[in-house]
């Protein structure tokens, strides 16, 4: 017993982060019986990814203060002023909160023709299936679950999404959620091929499928810039942004699957859309700016300047990602298809030759 | 009860530890589920647009009722409309607030004695009132504001008035209650054919080549002003002169079908009025053909809808207003505009409520409106069997939709093919043609521009013009550039109205919110103008209610020039967007045969190919002075139309100039005919302190006055029919240009998809108060 | 006659468009053009003809009744004063903000303020008695800040001054004063029904009977020109003329 307990601190305390900015506050807690070891536990990488960055925590904050990102910017392009009157001098940073706290407080309506139990539980499963593919997502050193096969595994985990959305809109039994949820089905064909196509080319070129080791190599968006266009506008299409927001499309289905959610469990379907641009983003950033990799501006972060330099990254691409919605009308559905289907696919394969060429001319 | 559900929401709010945060986050996400009943509908866009930008406060526009928590009636519920403001308020999740604004929705402002709207107050608990017609984008966010107010716990009025006594001395002599000033003939005279002497060459050979066309079948044929001709008919006649004029003389659309009900004579007058946009020559020229028939409870008529397409919606709508059965026509069967249980309104012996002039306690101050308790949505049970039959999916779109506007739209569709759409429109008919008989002629000014507050300078001027052509009044010069001002740049406003609805429609807030930054600007101009944002009532007849100063002209004119920079950033995010052009390019194709077959006016006749503007056709105002050109099209797609009124508004940019150029250059004052004003002609230059005296008893002469005018969306009818007694009209009809495109909407929707259905709806801007008057 | 046709977009125009477009998002989310006004701390300026709540000066009103009857809302209906007079009373509630009344009132009782924001709390209270009407009400401002659009030869400008503004507008009488008085243009037709003698407000009809008819006397120093009687005429014969 003891021998196992000593092991498993030994494995805690072996791969440990590596923070000499904190390393004499660490130091010092050390001495403290218990929460040396609760801090020892939260810094052991793996705990650390799961629970600080790019896991949980990262994903309450960003959910609470992106949202208010993309409406203040939104609203600066559309000549207006965003959220604002909240708290006016730090320009109503906080209006998410409330919304959140709104959306918990209410009543959730669960109307005569939906299917109970589904309709209930989809949320909540969409919610945590959302959660899963951040054990596979790097930032800088730190990742849960270290596999040389994770873009692999974390791909697989992405594309069980668009089932729960469709179990929402099964679930919903409206007839706006219907035609939205065909609209998913329709647009999930579309681009999953194309998207994968185009991270597989990113394999190919990086020669590796674990993400630790991308990120000493050059950026993937000089190398492969076709692949980088396929995958963001793959990512486009999965997290239903403009203009290929085709199932969600407020004018035409009333938001679709989602139509008949109120109170928390629309709140889980909201914070689930933005989960998934999260995950998405993030894996952009893996693929094609070079993940954690950076500069040092401030010393002493020493593994968490790849943590950060993944975040800012991931915001910038995530902000990008929602600012489209700003610039694009809709697609219409067959429109959105056959970019899925022609233009995509035939951009995604383009990129796989020009990984298969760049790797066979020796450039990487 | 109605009390005890506002009480219910606050209770929920109080209760519970965690009463404070709910509070909070309540107060700071009220969620307005956007409920366009309305024309407060335009204002509500601009409090929530980059005028006054609504989210500052939190509150997020959301289209879906379930995900929002405030409802804010915009205006106007009808009988029609009850039914879903009940399902919308009841889909929503506690806890709520409602916010009605605008006066229709309060005790009915200009329509409180209509018989078609009810008091929201009395259909769902409402939080807070707030006045205006339509309300300021202030005014809204102070509601808004008042319900957070209300939340904190401070549930007040936000004004507060100071008593002060009335003076108590005087002459102590009882003063009489003067009758009202309203006069109605007893037996009015009601004749459709008066001739007028005018001076029209074309006229007299038009009539002489009707009468060898018409050989027997007519009764008479007159000419009751330059333009307008009028056949009488026997009943059994009709359709054989009909038959003629649309197969040998090229008169192939129908502008107006109107049925005036004449009691104490026991008939009815069917009168169909017809024109042509294949030939040049006859395209001003409105022909009125006109039959009497007996006056039964339910009368049947052969339809014309197989000779004119054009006739359609408007004989359905005569069939509402007075019991008419169209035989041929599909639609008799339903009500089309009308809730069930209102029966032929429009019929004379249909009484609306008296205005009372004396304030009294012991009266209700609003007439009872009976509310059955059925308030069921018409639906029909047979197209749903129909599409279950044929493999086909329904979907109904609207009346609260984010997408359609205050109408319904039943669509039939398989797989991603529209297969048929049905309209259901009469969600914000509030019975103008009812009122308006009811009124002094003045008072109509305001009534008539309620159908389109986005466009209210056209909507006044057509009325006036009736009013001016009836009594001959000729207009002073200065006054004639300013109204073509007025027009132009109210067409601008509708443009930039519709392109906001049409790039929300795709999916573009940012379309939508920078014309709306330009709308913005014109809302600016007209208020420094007229005192008013949006209903201006400005125009009066013989002039406008006082001239414009030279800030104003120098604004206009600004305008002019500085709208192109935030032009230039439209057109390149939206209108040349790539995406856009693919949504719109090749949708909805109408040809100009089909336009022309299914009636329809405007930039939308005109982006078929069909070279017909009222401004050049039968020219009024000021246009024929200014160097302009009517622009059309030949693709009779969503961007030719949409592309095809750009153009239009560049024109009308044009004409804007050169008017404030000529008018800057004429002498101040004298805006008002003499011919009107009489004794009071010093007040020509301002009405202020003389607009009762001047036009509280106007009477028009007797016979029927038609005017047509080219507002921003086509072609706009009035025509009154006027006993030469009354100081009201008897019979004032409004065929508005929306409600003539309905048709083209339905027809063009056919075999698209179905997100192309948004699209084309956009392309037509259709302004649902305007067509469903 | 001018023809609008829209060329098919090339691939290389497509790519410019869209450059175009992206870059207009950019351009603006770095130098936006703002065109807010953050109403409840900041007001925007209202011209002083601005038609909002209306006050009332019983000093000058000649108790014609033409701003009840002019109202196409059936907002206006006149209540009878402690002095026997009829003042207008104004029911916000139908009130439509045409203002035909202040145009109407011939002797400037009825003056426009720039009050619009008002939210009531009782569809009640939204009848304005006459003697709430005559001095300036109360609103809830939160504003600090005023804000004015000027439109110049480039672009809207919005320019933001630190200041209340004062929402009530100083009277402004009719612009021009047309004395009137009532004349009987037909003595022939009267009947003698002595209406327009109760009607008149100043006394200045009266009637006297020469040679065994009646016929009725206007006094044209104290009439007022209110338009009472004419209307009030039995047989339509009065008139309103000028001075």
């Amino acid at each position: 017993m003891e021998q196992v307990i000593n092991e498993l601190l030994e494995t805690i305390m072996s791969n440990q982060l590596n923070v000499p900015v904190l390393q004499p506050i660490l130091d010092s807690v050390s001495q403290l019986p218990m929460v040396g070891l609760i801090v020892s536990f939260i810094l052991w990488k793996p705990v650390f990814a799961l629970l600080i960055c790019p896991g949980l925590s990262t994903v309450g904050i960003l959910l609470l203060f992106f949202p208010w990102i993309e409406r203040k910017l939104c609203a600066r392009i559309q000549w207006r002023v965003g959220p604002r009157e909240i708290v006016p001098w730090l320009g109503g940073l906080i209006q998410l909160i409330a919304d959140t706290l709104r959306f918990l407080f209410q009543e959730v309506i669960v109307h005569r023709d939906a299917h109970r139990p589904y309709f209930l539980q989809f949320p909540f499963l969409s919610f945590l299936a959302a959660l899963l593919p951040l054990l596979f997502l790097n930032a800088g050193n730190v990742m849960a679950i270290e596999t040389p096969y994770a873009i692999q595994a974390l791909l697989a985990l992405v594309c069980l999404f668009p089932f729960f959305i469709l179990g929402l809109g099964w679930a919903s039994n409206s007839r706006f959620a219907f035609i939205g949820t065909v609209r998913e089905a329709f647009m999930y064909f579309a681009y999953e091929v194309s998207f994968i196509i185009a991270v597989l080319a990113m394999i190919i070129l990086f020669g590796t499928s674990n993400p630790m080791l991308m990120a000493d190599k050059p950026w993937g968006i000089i190398l492969n810039p076709i692949a980088a266009f396929t995958f963001f506008v793959g990512a486009a299409m999965a997290t239903s942004r403009m203009p290929f927001e085709i199932p969600e499309a407020d004018q035409e289905v009333a938001a679709g699957p989602h139509v008949e959610y109120s109170g928390i469990a629309f709140g889980l379907i909201y914070v689930m859309c933005y989960e998934k641009a999260y995950i998405l983003a993030g894996l952009m950033t893996v693929l094609f700016l070079g993940g954690g990799s950076g500069p040092v501006i401030i010393a002493g972060l020493g593994e968490l300047n790849g943590v950060m330099w993944f975040l800012i990254k991931t915001v910038i691409v995530l902000t990008t990602l929602f600012v489209l919605r700003t610039i694009y009308p809709r697609y219409r559905l067959d429109q959105g298809l056959n970019i899925g289907w022609g233009v995509m696919i035939s951009l995604s394969l383009i990129a796989l030759a020009l990984s298969i060429v760049l790797v066979q001319g020796g450039v990487i | 009860m109605e009390k005890d559900e506002i009480n219910r929401n606050m209770h929920i709010l109080k209760t519970g530890v965690l009463s404070p945060a709910k509070r909070w986050s309540s107060k700071w996400s009220l969620w307005p589920c956007h409920f366009v009943t309305s024309c407060c509908g335009v204002e509500l866009a601009h409090a929530f647009a980059c005028g006054f930008d609504g989210e500052r406060l939190g509150t997020l526009n959301m289209g879906i009722s379930r995900q929002a928590n405030f409802i804010i009636v915009e205006g106007t519920i009808t009988r029609k409309m009850a039914r879903a403001l009940r399902i919308v308020w009841e889909q929503m999740p506690d806890p709520k607030f409602v916010n009605v604004i605008g006066a229709c929705g309060q005790r009915g402002g200009i329509f409180w004695n209509s018989y078609n709207i009810t008091r929201p107050s009395e259909i769902v608990p409402v939080d807070f009132f707030i006045p205006g017609c339509p309300i300021t984008p202030e005014s809204l966010l102070r509601g808004v504001r008042a319900v957070q107010d209300k939340i904190d716990g401070k549930d007040e009025t936000t004004i507060k008035f100071k008593k002060v006594a009335l003076p108590s001395d005087g002459t102590g002599q009882e003063s009489t209650v003067p009758t009202s000033p309203k006069r109605f003939a007893p037996t009015p005279l009601v004749k459709l054919d008066i001739p007028r002497d005018v001076d029209w060459a074309f006229g007299s050979t038009m009539v002489g080549n009707l009468k060898s066309q018409l050989g027997g079948l007519y009764k008479s044929i007159t000419i009751t002003d330059k333009n307008r001709i009028a056949i009488k008919t026997a009943p059994e006649d009709l359709v054989d002169v009909a038959r003629k004029l649309s197969g040998n003389m090229g008169l192939d659309h129908v502008k107006s079908v109107n049925v005036i009900d004449v009691p104490h004579e026991r008939k009815f007058i069917l009168e169909y009025m017809v024109s042509s946009y294949s030939s040049s020559e006859l395209m001003p020229v409105i022909i009125s053909i006109f039959t009497e028939i007996g006056r039964e409870a339910e009368p049947e008529f052969p339809s014309l809808t197989p000779l004119w397409e054009s006739a359609d919606y408007s004989e359905r709508e005569m069939h509402d207003f007075f019991g008419i059965k169209y035989e041929g026509n599909s639609g008799m069967n339903a009500k089309f505009l009308l809730a069930p249980e209102t029966q032929t309104p429009l019929r004379k012996d249909f009484k609306l409520a008296e205005e009372s002039y004396v304030y009294d306690e012991s009266v209700p101050l609003n007439p009872e409106i009976e509310l059955t308790s059925d308030l069921k949505m018409p639906a029909p049970e047979e197209l749903y069997d129909e599409a279950e039959a044929s493999d086909e999916f329904m979907i109904l779109v609207g009346p609260h939709h984010t997408g359609s506007g205050h109408l319904r739209w039943i669509l039939r569709v398989k797989g991603d093919r529209i297969v048929d759409v049905t309209p259901d429109p009469g969600y914000v008919h509030r019975s103008m043609e009812k009122i308006a008989e009811n009124r002094l002629y003045i008072q109509n000014i305001p009534l008539y521009e309620r159908a389109n507050i986005s466009d209210p300078f056209c909507m006044n001027l057509g009325y006036v013009h009736v009013i001016e052509k009836a009594l001959e009044i000729e207009v002073p010069e200065r006054a004639k550039y300013i109204r073509t001002m007025l027009a132009e740049l109210s067409r601008i406003g509708a443009f930039f109205y519709d392109s906001g609805i049409f790039a929300l429609f795709t999916g573009h807030s940012t379309g939508f919110m920078y014309v709306w930054a330009i709308r913005e600007m014109i809302l600016e101009a007209t208020v420094r103008m007229t005192g008013s944002r949006c209903t201006p009532s400005f125009i009066i007849p013989g002039g406008i209610r006082r001239d414009v100063s030279k800030d104003v002209l120098d604004m206009i004119s600004n305008f002019v020039s500085a709208v192109n920079k935030r032009l230039k950033k439209f057109e390149d995010i939206f209108i040349y967007n790539p995406v856009f052009i693919a949504r719109t390019k090749g949708v909805g194709v109408l040809t100009k045969q089909e336009a022309i077959k299914y009636g329809l006016v405007g930039p939308f006749l005109r982006a078929s190919g069909v070279d017909y503007d009222i401004r050049k056709v039968e020219p009024y105002e000021a246009y024929d002075k200014f160097n302009w050109e009517v622009t059309t099209g030949d693709a009779g797609d969503c961007l030719g139309r949409y592309m095809g009124r750009y153009e239009e508004i560049k024109q009308s940019l044009s004409i804007l100039k050169q008017a404030v150029d000529a008018l800057k250059k004429m002498p101040r004052g004298d805006v008002i005919s003499e011919a009107v004003l009489g004794d009071y002609k010093a007040a020509s230059e301002d009405i202020k302190g003389h607009f009762y005296h001047a036009y509280g008893n106007l009477v028009l002469p007797k016979g029927e006055w038609t005017s047509v005018v080219e507002s921003a969306r086509g072609t706009l009818l009035h025509s009154i029919i006027s006993d030469g007694d009354s100081n009201v009209p008897y019979r004032s009809r409004i065929v508005t240009p929306c409600w003539m495109n309905l048709r083209g909407i339905v027809e063009a929707s056919k075999g698209e998809r179905v997100a192309d259905f948004w699209t084309i709806y956009g392309s037509f801007g259709y302004f649902p108060p305007e067509a469903d008057r | 006659m001018k023809k609008v046709t829209v060329q098919d977009q090339s691939t290389l125009e497509k790519a410019k468009c869209h450059a175009a477009a992206i870059g207009v998002a950019m351009k603006e989310s770095i130098y936006p053009l703002t065109a807010t006004v953050q109403y409840p701390r900041q007001r925007k300026k209202m011209p002083d003809n601005f038609r909002g709540y209306i006050l009332f000066d019983p000093e000058k009103c000649i108790n014609c009744w033409e701003c009840a009857f002019i109202c196409p809302a059936n907002a206006i209906r006149m209540k009878e004063a402690p002095n026997k007079k009829y003042y207008p009373t104004v029911d916000y509630g139908k009130c439509i903000f045409c203002h035909f009344c202040i145009d109407s009132c011939s002797g400037g009782a009825l003056r426009t303020t720039k009050i619009h924001d008002v939210a009531y709390k009782d569809m009640d209270d939204m009848v304005t008695l006459t003697e709430e009407m005559i001095e300036p009400p109360e609103i809830i401002r939160e504003d600090k800040t005023l804000v004015e659009y000027q439109i110049d030869k480039k672009d809207l400008q919005i320019k933001k001054t630190r200041e209340v503004d004062y929402l009530f507008v100083d009277e402004v009488p009719p612009s021009v004063e047309i004395p009137m008085v009532s004349q009987c243009i037909d003595g022939a037709s009267c009947i003698g029904c002595h209406v327009c003698e109760q009607v008149c407000e100043s006394g200045a009809i009266s009637s006297a009977i020469a040679n065994g008819v009646m016929r009725m006397k206007i006094d044209t120093d104290t009439c007022t020109g209110c338009g009472l009687c004419v209307k009030e005429c039995s047989m339509q014969i009065l008139k309103l003329v000028r001075k």
